[in-house]
């Protein structure tokens, strides 16, 4: 179990392999899976994006 | 258990109808509507069309109920409620003649006496967020404003921690066209109100004192009429007394609504609706709530969203009535809405 590093909502995902990519359930961002166990995650890396307006 | 109607003529009346007849646990005994005596519920509500055979009665007819939902215009309840009351049912009031605890509000916002005033201290409001347990037992329940509900909810997390300063919170609240009712007047007319922004209430609309009275906070509320038949957007603009991170806003929020039904955080970095919109709540009883901070301004901008017809009202009712009753508190509110829409 660790936080995200966005919103700090609990996250963990056992089946995950580091370097795969899941959103937080929470804030959605998107986390890279950095460490097994202990389970560790970083900000996965974003593409640039115009929303309009 | 068997529910009346009370007012089953209006856009809330029609929701009420829609939801409790789909219950899994009601039967609508009674319906009622001065204008409509002796017509199918089908005729001003359409989209209930052989549905049902209920006919609506006069008030005057009004029989008792397990449970009685009053959807009458803000006035007409306050006169009867020692009445209903005394028959022993359970009564859940949508107009807003028992939300106010201090009797001396109503002649400055509904400029009326409250004729019964030792009967607002019986009064829950009807908020299942924060007066979940006293609902369960109350025998009035005081369903709260459309755009009360939406700001509340959105501003209960920052009071709860303490974070605000004394100047107040200004809400800027849009709304659309069903929350001024079925009778709207020329000003409602689609040819008038297509396609406005209109500031209908820039200062001093009713629902400001369900709000200082359920966050105590002093509130400036403006509220706009938008192209949108249904919906309120509540944005709420409060102003922060140190330096606030949005991980303390993520945990009080989540602290507030972690585990409510109806109530979902939306604040997200990527995807098509990243704040709270109404739009793709339309039919369903969720509330989602927002924050973004602004350090600049020292502000926490606190957004609420929702169907003004559904959590804005009858989809609320239901959820209390749901508690009071001891039914599941999602029972007849599993609509998760549409999309596209």
């Amino acid at each position: 179990m660790t936080q995200c590093p966005e919103c700090d909502a609990a996250v963990e995902n056992p089946t995950m392999i580091p370097g795969e990519v899941f959103p937080c359930p929470d804030c959605g961002t998107e986390l890279e899976v950095t460490g097994k166990n202990p389970f560790t995650v970083e900000l996965a890396p974003q593409e640039a994006e115009d929303w309009g307006e | 258990m068997n529910v009346a109607v009370v007012g089953g003529s209006g856009y809330v009346g029609g929701e009420l109808l829609r939801l409790l007849l789909r219950h899994p646990e009601v039967e609508v005994s009674q319906v009622t509507s001065d204008t409509f005596v002796g017509k199918s519920i089908a005729r001003p509500h359409p989209n209930l069309r052989k549905v049902s055979t209920l006919t609506f009665v006069s008030h005057a007819d009004l029989r008792p109920a397990d449970a009685t939902f009053v959807a009458t215009p803000h006035g007409e309840a306050m006169a009867r409620m020692p009445e209903l009351l005394a028959s022993g049912g359970i009564v859940i009031d949508l107009s807003a003649d028992h939300r106010l605890k201090d009797p001396s509000l109503y002649p400055k916002h509904y400029r009326t006496d409250h004729p019964h005033p030792e009967v607002l201290a019986k009064a829950v409001l009807g908020l299942p967020e924060v007066y979940r347990e006293r609902l369960k037992s109350s025998n009035l329940i005081a369903v709260p404003g459309c755009i009360a509900t939406a700001s509340i909810l959105a501003l209960h997390p920052l009071v709860s921690i303490g974070i605000l300063d004394d100047r107040g919170v200004v809400v800027d609240a849009k709304s659309g066209s069903s929350a001024s009712g079925r009778d709207s007047g020329p000003a409602g007319a689609h040819a008038e109100r297509s396609g406005v922004m209109r500031a209908y209430a820039p200062t001093g609309h009713r629902h400001t004192a369900e709000i200082e009275q359920e966050t105590g906070l002093k509130v400036a509320l403006s509220c706009h009429a938008v192209e949108a038949v249904r919906g309120v957007l509540a944005t709420c603009h409060a102003f922060v007394n140190r330096p606030v991170e949005e991980k303390e806003l993520w945990r009080a929020y989540r602290s507030a609504y972690g585990n409510e039904p109806f109530v979902r955080i939306v604040h997200e970095s990527d995807g098509l609706y990243r704040e709270p919109e109404p739009k793709i709540l339309a039919g369903t009883n969720y509330c989602d709530v927002g924050f973004a901070t602004d350090p600049h301004a020292h502000r926490i901008v606190a957004l609420g969203a929702l169907d003004n017809l559904m959590k804005g009202a009858a989809g609320n009712a239901v959820q209390c009535f749901n508690l009071r009753a001891g039914f599941p508190e999602t029972a007849g509110l599993d609509f998760l809405g549409l999309h596209p829409v």
